[in-house]
């Protein structure tokens, strides 16, 4: 298992989308904090710190999420079948069951990586600039008021629940992949999902009730809360929901591609 | 001790209610190469899926090493290495990168076995080229040394030819024949080109619609192809009349071409010209000949028209 994960990292580093993906990420994550630096200096406005970036990125965060994960194993995973690298894999001498751990693994690290990208260098370009921690209670930047008092907790458990639900969209994604085979349709298909789900279930919610409670507790609409200074859910609502849908994702996707031959 | 590498038994897969492989009992000897002949279609992918762990069967079993279940299959597949339809290579990536990538995967300890490999497969200039930039000759080079890289004892080559100029063709089978020969690899060979699997084979398999039609060794096969003489004189008309009357024979073919393959009485050739040439033909081509494996698959799938 050790060296199916190893083989994993190995391609996720050598892979070019993700490269890419990081890249163009990194050069957001540096672009805004100038933006807004600039911005506020040539109107008079007080600075927007290290932590009032690292408040606002972590709330914008989920659409690096979702896209870069859908992106990613269009290229990551669903590559793989149409350059026939899987049936290399899948004739190796590995469970089927082992190897699907591993990607899932090596996938998941690759989105949590995407997930934190922007948050961690926008954060440290802006306290770069403007310092970490001084209030800015009147800052107009494009991200927003400061709260007064950010505990450091609230950073741990922001980055935690980033790197958590990173983690299960990956999954999701995945198992898009395992079905779809096609890094084209993976793509698109993820995509076109991660944005409609949240209005499918909340219209679907407005007839039947309990598509609504689906939506409630499911990670389409908690990882809302990632960025909130206060949770509206409870710790173990926010923790379980993202953990069962990578544990039901993760299953769903290994019964897949036990079953799935490789063309 | 079991002294075959692969064997099938009933194995069978059909595909939309039509049979890609139908009750197929094949057996591969340890040390052999088998040339697994067919054509497009006929299942002989198919089969080399199933025994790669590509695909499933609808019924039936095969055996890898001896080892028939789940588990074991999956182990024993380990001491396989294969290319099926193409070469299996990460674009983005340089040959030795491809090669670092399978030997993480199999578990291979060291980095040793990559360099040897590359010259091994005449690869070791390539550099930082691409896997993607390769010529497809160079693909399928580096395609068999991700096949060869964990020292299979069985080898698993579908059209490993293709994409191949003459030069590489020829290297290629006599890395084939030296594997084979030096490290006792067993070798699976399915191809369409059968004057390639005839010059390495020493066991072949033939395939048709799914069906395994017979197993034969070489000298079985050279045994069977039947002998004949090459005719080809001015008027194919009054040749055949004089075959037929003169040598009292009917076992003779008239070609598309005007030319005779004749398979009776042909013991003695000199008699035969003889004839020929004092009924006042004039004789352009007169060879004894054998068939090849080419016309003796013709013949056992039941002619050009089943083709």
């Amino acid at each position: 298992m050790y060296n199916l994960i190893r083989v994993e990292l190995f391609k996720l580093r050598k892979d070019k989308a993700f490269r890419m993906l990081m890249l163009l990420i990194s050069a957001l994550a540096i672009i805004f904090p100038l933006f807004s630096y600039f911005d506020n200096k040539t109107h008079g406005f007080p600075l927007v710190p290290g932590i009032a970036f690292l408040f606002d990125s972590i709330g914008i965060n989920s659409f690096f999420i979702k896209f870069g994960t859908a992106i990613l194993a269009g290229f990551f995973i669903a590559n793989e079948y149409s350059t026939g690298v899987m049936k290399t894999i899948v004739s190796s001498g590995n469970s089927r069951g082992r190897l699907f751990m591993a990607k899932l693994i090596g996938f998941a690290a690759g989105a949590m990586a995407i997930s934190v990208a922007f948050p961690v260098i926008s954060t440290i370009e802006a306290t770069l600039l403007a310092g970490f921690g001084q209030p800015a209670v009147d800052a107009t930047s494009v991200f927003g008021q400061l709260p007064p008092g950010v505990p450091v907790a609230f950073i741990l458990r922001a980055f935690g629940l980033t790197l958590l639900f990173s983690a299960s969209f990956a999954v999701i994604s995945a198992l898009f992949s395992t079905l779809l085979t096609e890094s084209g349709k993976t793509i698109g298909l993820t995509i076109i999902f991660f944005m409609m789900i949240d209005t499918i279930l909340s219209m679907l919610g407005s007839y039947f009730p309990v598509f609504e409670t689906i939506y409630d507790y499911s990670v389409f609409k908690l990882i809302g809360q990632i960025g909130e200074p206060v949770l509206e859910v409870g710790t173990v609502q926010i923790l379980l929901v993202p953990l069962l849908t990578i544990a039901v994702a993760g299953l769903l996707g290994a019964i897949v591609f036990r079953r799935k031959e490789i063309k | 001790m079991n002294d075959h590498v692969l064997q099938s038994n009933q194995l069978t897969k059909k595909f939309k209610g039509a049979f890609a492989l139908d009750k197929v009992n094949l057996s591969i000897r340890k040390g052999s190469i088998y040339g697994f002949i067919g054509q497009n279609g006929a299942g002989k992918s198919t089969l080399i899926r199933i025994a790669a762990g590509l695909a499933f069967p609808t019924d039936g079993h095969i055996e890898l090493f001896g080892a028939g279940g789940e588990l074991e299959l999956v182990q024993a597949r380990k001491r396989i290495g294969s290319i099926i339809e193409n070469p299996a290579l990460f674009p983005n990536m340089t040959a030795a990168e491809n090669l670092e990538a399978n030997r993480i995967l199999r578990g291979i300890p060291g980095k040793e076995c990559i360099g040897r490999t590359l010259a091994l497969v005449g690869l070791q200039d390539t550099g930082r080229k691409k896997a993607k930039n390769f010529s497809l000759g160079m693909k399928q080079r580096l395609g068999l040394g991700i096949a060869l890289l964990s020292d299979p004892e069985f080898l698993i080559l579908d059209e490993p030819t293709n994409g191949l100029d003459p030069m590489g063709v020829v290297e290629m089978r006599e890395l084939l024949v030296r594997l084979n020969r030096e490290r006792g690899i067993t070798i699976l060979i399915s191809s369409h080109i059968l004057s390639e699997v005839y010059l390495l084979a020493t066991h072949y398999g033939i395939i048709h619609h799914g069906r395994l039609l017979e197993q034969l060794t070489a000298q079985e096969l050279k045994g069977k192809c039947q002998q004949y003489i090459h005719i080809k004189s001015d008027n194919p008309d009054k040749a055949s009349a004089v075959i037929q009357n003169g040598l009292k024979t009917s076992d003779f073919e008239v070609m598309p071409d005007g030319s005779i393959k004749l398979y009776g009485k042909i013991e003695r050739p000199g008699e035969i010209s003889a004839l020929l040439v004092s009924s006042g033909l004039m004789l352009e081509q007169f060879m004894p000949m054998g068939e090849d494996l080419e016309s003796y698959f013709t013949k056992r799938i039941g002619g050009i028209s089943h083709v």
